[in-house]
C-alpha cells in the first residue's frame, strides 16, 4: 500500500517537475500567424534585430553558442526551438519568462514577426502559414499619425493621432495609445493605455522624476495598440522633460583600471619615485666604477714618477 | 665583508697558494669544449622548436583560451624564484655578519645573474607575439603589475650583474699576472674588466661602500620582484590563486630552490675544480642547516595556503583543492610536497646528510620538485575558472603542454647552465682576496687577540 502511495507521490512530483521546465502557450496563442508572409527582405530585417536584442544570450544560431543560463536558452537553429509553431515563438518573446526578459514594450508586433522569419530561416523542413485574413481594416484607413506635444503647466505628454479617411485628413478617435519612455534595456510605459477622445487627443501624465539625460533629454515613444488596423504606427520624439542625469563615465577619472595618462596620483608618485631612487643609486655605483678607474690611473702616475 | 680592508694580505704568502688553488681550474679545457659543445647542441635543437613556434605562433603549445599560462609561466617563476638566493646569502647572511658565506656567495650570485637574465627570456618564450615586446615599453600601464614585473625584474638583474662583478675585481687584478695557462684574449679581458685596480686603499674604500650600497638595496629589490610575481596570479580571480598570503607564500619558496641550486653548484665546483679545502664540510653543513630552515618556513606557509581553504571549501576551491588533493593532480602534488620538502626537512634534520654527497642527491629532487611545484601553482587553477566552461572545447579545459614547448622550456634551463659553466670556469668561482685577506686577519688576530676590522 504505502509502495503505492510513493509511487503515486513520485509521479506526481515528476509531472510538477516536468511542467516546470516546459514553457505552456495558451493553445489561442500558438495558433498565431504571422500577418505577412516571409521573404528575403523580412528575414534581412529579421537578423539585423536578432543580432541586436537576441543574440547576447541565444548565440549565433547554428553555432550552440548560447550563453550558459538556467534553464539554458536554446539555439535558434536547434530543434527544441523549431519545434515552437510561429504562434509559440511569437507569444514566448511576447511575454518572456525568467531569464528571458519580456519583449512586449522593446521590439513591435511586426519586428516580432521579423525575428521569427530569420529564425525560421534556419530550418529546412519549415513552410509558413500566412494568416487568411490579413488585410488591414480600420476606421482611419492605413496612414495614421501620431503627434506628441509637452504641455508644460500640466505636466503632461499630449498625443494627437490623425488618419487620413476618404482623402481627408480627420482624427483618430477611441483607439488605444501608448507612450513610453526609452531607458537602457526597453522601453518603459508611462502612465498607462490611453484611448484617443473625439478629437483623437490622449494625455499622459508624465512623472516629475523620470531620469533624463545630462540636458534632461527624454526619448519618448507612442504607440497604437491596434496594429491590426493602423500597421505598425509609431511617434519618436525626444523632449527635453525629464531631470537632467549625469552619470560619469567609469573611465572619466584617474583610476586603476584607466589608460596610463589616468593613472592614479599616488601610483604614478611611489612607482616613479621609487624607481628613481632606486636606479639612482645604480648609476651612482656605476659613476664608482669609473671612479676606480680614475684611481688607477692616478696610482700609476705617481708610481711613474 | 669589513668596511675596510688590511691589504697587508697582498704581501701575505699565503695569497700565492690561494690564488693558484682558485686559478688552476680557469680556462678552455677539453672537457670545457665538450660541455659546452653538448649544451650548444641540444640549445640549437631548442632554439628550432623556438623557430616553429615563431613562424605557426602559441598554437604549437598546448596553450588555449582558458590555460593560457601553462608551462612556460611555471617556469618564469621557477627562474625569478631560484634567482632570488643571491640575495639572501649575500645580503642577508652576508650582512647580519655570517663569515662562512665568503666562499658561496659568488656562486650564489652566478646563479642569481644566470637565472634573472634566463627569466626576462623565459617571459617572451610565453608571447604569441614576440616582436611586440617593445610595446610593453611604449604603451605599457603603470597600473599593470605585468609592468612591475618588468621593471623589477630588470632592476634585479642589474643589481645582481653589480654585485657579481664588483667584488670580482680586486681578483682579477691578482689574477692578471697568473692566467699565463689561458689564451690571450681571456687574460685580454681579465685586462679590460679590472679596471686599473691596482689594490690602493682608495679604490678599496670606494668598492666597499659600492657594495654596501648594492648589498642593502638588493633586499627590498628581490623582495618586490617576487612578490610582484606572485601579484601577477593573485590579483587574478581564480581559485588557488585567490590568497593574501601569496607574496611570501612565493618568497619562502624562492629561499628554498634557491638554496637547493647553490648546493648542487657547490657540489660540483667542489669535486670538479678540487677546492674542498674552500668548500669545506663546514659550509655544506651551514648550507643544509639552510636549506632546512628555509624548508620549514615554506612547510609552514604551504599548510597555511592549503589548509584555509580546505576549511571553507566554497565550491570554486573545493574542485581545486580536490583536483590537487585526490585527483588527477594528486600523484605530481603528493611527490612534490613529500620528495620536495618533508622528506629533504626530516632526512637534513641529521648530521649524515648533511655531507656533500647526501645533499646534492637531497637538492637535486628538491629543485626538481620546486619547478614541479610551480607547474602545480599555474595550470590547475586556470582548469577551474570562475566561467561557465561546459560549452567550451575540451582543448580548452585540460592543459597538455607539447613536446615543443618542452623543448623550449628545456632551452632556457640549458641556456641558464650555459651562462653559470661561461661564469664558472673563465673566472675565479672563489673570491681570492677575500680568502687572502680572511686568513692573513687571522694571523693578526693571533697576535693582537682582536679584531682589526669591524663588521657591518
Amino acid at each position: 500500500m504505502n509502495k503505492r502511495y510513493l509511487l503515486l507521490l513520485l509521479v506526481v512530483l515528476a509531472s510538477a517537475h516536468l511542467s516546470a521546465q516546459e514553457w505552456v502557450v495558451p493553445a489561442e496563442n500558438g495558433a498565431k500567424l504571422s500577418p505577412f508572409a516571409f521573404n528575403d527582405s523580412t528575414r534581412k530585417a529579421g537578423a539585423e534585430l536578432y543580432i541586436l536584442n537576441c543574440k547576447s544570450c541565444h548565440g549565433d544560431p547554428g553555432k550552440n553558442n548560447v550563453i550558459n543560463l538556467v534553464p539554458p536558452p536554446p539555439d535558434p537553429a536547434s530543434v527544441r526551438m523549431q519545434n515552437n509553431s510561429d504562434g509559440a515563438l511569437q507569444f514566448k518573446i511576447v511575454q518572456g519568462r525568467a531569464p528571458m526578459p519580456s519583449f512586449k514594450n522593446i521590439l513591435s508586433s511586426t519586428d516580432i514577426w521579423r525575428v521569427i522569419s530569420y529564425v525560421r530561416s534556419f530550418s529546412d523542413k519549415y513552410v509558413q502559414e500566412i494568416e487568411k485574413k490579413s488585410g488591414r481594416t480600420g476606421a482611419a484607413g492605413l496612414n495614421a499619425r501620431i503627434l506628441l506635444t509637452w504641455l508644460k503647466e500640466k505636466n503632461q505628454v499630449q498625443a494627437v493621432i490623425m488618419g487620413m479617411k476618404d482623402k481627408i485628413t480627420q482624427p483618430v478617435a477611441g483607439t488605444e495609445v501608448k507612450l513610453f519612455a526609452k531607458r537602457y534595456f526597453g522601453n518603459l510605459l508611462i502612465d498607462e493605455a490611453r484611448n484617443t477622445d473625439a478629437q483623437g487627443k490622449a494625455l499622459f501624465n508624465f512623472p516629475k522624476d523620470l531620469p533624463g539625460d545630462s540636458a534632461g533629454y527624454v526619448q519618448l515613444i507612442a504607440k497604437l495598440s491596434d496594429e491590426t488596423a493602423f500597421g505598425e504606427t509609431k511617434a519618436d520624439t525626444t523632449l527635453a522633460i525629464g531631470v537632467p542625469t549625469y552619470r560619469p563615465p567609469l573611465n572619466e577619472q584617474r583610476a586603476m583600471w584607466n589608460v596610463v595618462q589616468k593613472t592614479p596620483i599616488w601610483l604614478l608618485l611611489s612607482y616613479t619615485f621609487t624607481v628613481l631612487a632606486v636606479w639612482g643609486f645604480i648609476f651612482y655605483v656605476l659613476l664608482q666604477i669609473r671612479a676606480i678607474y680614475k684611481a688607477g690611473v692616478k696610482k700609476d702616475q705617481e708610481t711613474a714618477d | 665583508m669589513a668596511s675596510e680592508v688590511n691589504t697587508g694580505f697582498l704581501h701575505d704568502k699565503r695569497l700565492d697558494s690561494i690564488a693558484t688553488d682558485i686559478l688552476r681550474p680557469v680556462g678552455i679545457s677539453k672537457g670545457f669544449l665538450i660541455w659546452m659543445g653538448f649544451l650548444t647542441i641540444s640549445l640549437l635543437g631548442c632554439i628550432y622548436a623556438y623557430y616553429l613556434q615563431w613562424e605557426k605562433g602559441l598554437i604549437v603549445t598546448g596553450l588555449r583560451d582558458y590555460v593560457s599560462w601553462g608551462m612556460y609561466i611555471a617556469n618564469f617563476i621557477f627562474f625569478v624564484a631560484t634567482s632570488l638566493v643571491g640575495m639572501l646569502i649575500s645580503s642577508v647572511l652576508g650582512l647580519i655578519g655570517f663569515k662562512w658565506i665568503k666562499p658561496i656567495a659568488r656562486i650564489a650570485e652566478i646563479i642569481a645573474v644566470a637565472f634573472a637574465a634566463i627569466a626576462g627570456l623565459v617571459i617572451v618564450s610565453d608571447m604569441g607575439r614576440p616582436e611586440r615586446l617593445p610595446y610593453v615599453f611604449m604603451y605599457g600601464r603603470i597600473q599593470s603589475p605585468i609592468l612591475w614585473d618588468v621593471t623589477v625584474v630588470t632592476t634585479y638583474l642589474v643589481l645582481s650583474a653589480l654585485l657579481y662583478f664588483l667584488p670580482l675585481i680586486p681578483d682579477l687584478a691578482i689574477s692578471k699576472g697568473r692566467i699565463g695557462h689561458t689564451p690571450k684574449w681571456l687574460q685580454k679581458t681579465y685586462e679590460v674588466l679590472s679596471v686599473n685596480w691596482n689594490h690602493s686603499p682608495q679604490q678599496y674604500k670606494i668598492l666597499l661602500k659600492s657594495v654596501r650600497i648594492l648589498l642593502i638595496l638588493i633586499i627590498p629589490t628581490a623582495f618586490a620582484i617576487h612578490t610582484v610575481t606572485s601579484w601577477l596570479l593573485a590579483v587574478t580571480l581564480r581559485p588557488g590563486w585567490d590568497s593574501t598570503i601569496f607574496g611570501p607564500y612565493f618568497l619562502t619558496g624562492a629561499f628554498v630552490s634557491g638554496s637547493a641550486a647553490v648546493i648542487i653548484m657547490m657540489y660540483f665546483v667542489r669535486t670538479n675544480y678540487k677546492l674542498d679545502k674552500y668548500l669545506t664540510m663546514h659550509h655544506f653543513d651551514m648550507m643544509g642547516k639552510l636549506l632546512v630552515l628555509v624548508s620549514l618556513v615554506y612547510l609552514y606557509f604551504n599548510i597555511n595556503e592549503f589548509l584555509v581553504p580546505a576549511f571553507k571549501l566554497k565550491t570554486a576551491d573545493a574542485i581545486h583543492l580536490h583536483d590537487l588533493f585526490v585527483g588527477e593532480y594528486a600523484p605530481m602534488f603528493w611527490s612534490v610536497q613529500l620528495l620536495g620538502l618533508i622528506i629533504p626537512i626530516i632526512l637534513l634534520l641529521f648530521r649524515f646528510f648533511r655531507k656533500p654527497l647526501p645533499m646534492l642527491i637531497i637538492s637535486i629532487f628538491v629543485l626538481v620538485a620546486s619547478w614541479f611545484k610551480r607547474f602545480l601553482i599555474v595550470v590547475p587553477a586556470q582548469e577551474n575558472p570562475f566561467l561557465p566552461k561546459q560549452f567550451v572545447p575540451h582543448a580548452w579545459m585540460v592543459y597538455q603542454p607539447t613536446i615543443i614547448e618542452t623543448a623550449i622550456t628545456m632551452g632556457t634551463i640549458l641556456l641558464a647552465v650555459i651562462i653559470i659553466t661561461v661564469l664558472v670556469k673563465l673566472f675565479p668561482v672563489i673570491p681570492i682576496w677575500e680568502m687572502a685577506e680572511e686568513k692573513h686577519a687571522g694571523k693578526n688576530d693571533e697576535h693582537q687577540k682582536s679584531s682589526t676590522t669591524s663588521n657591518l
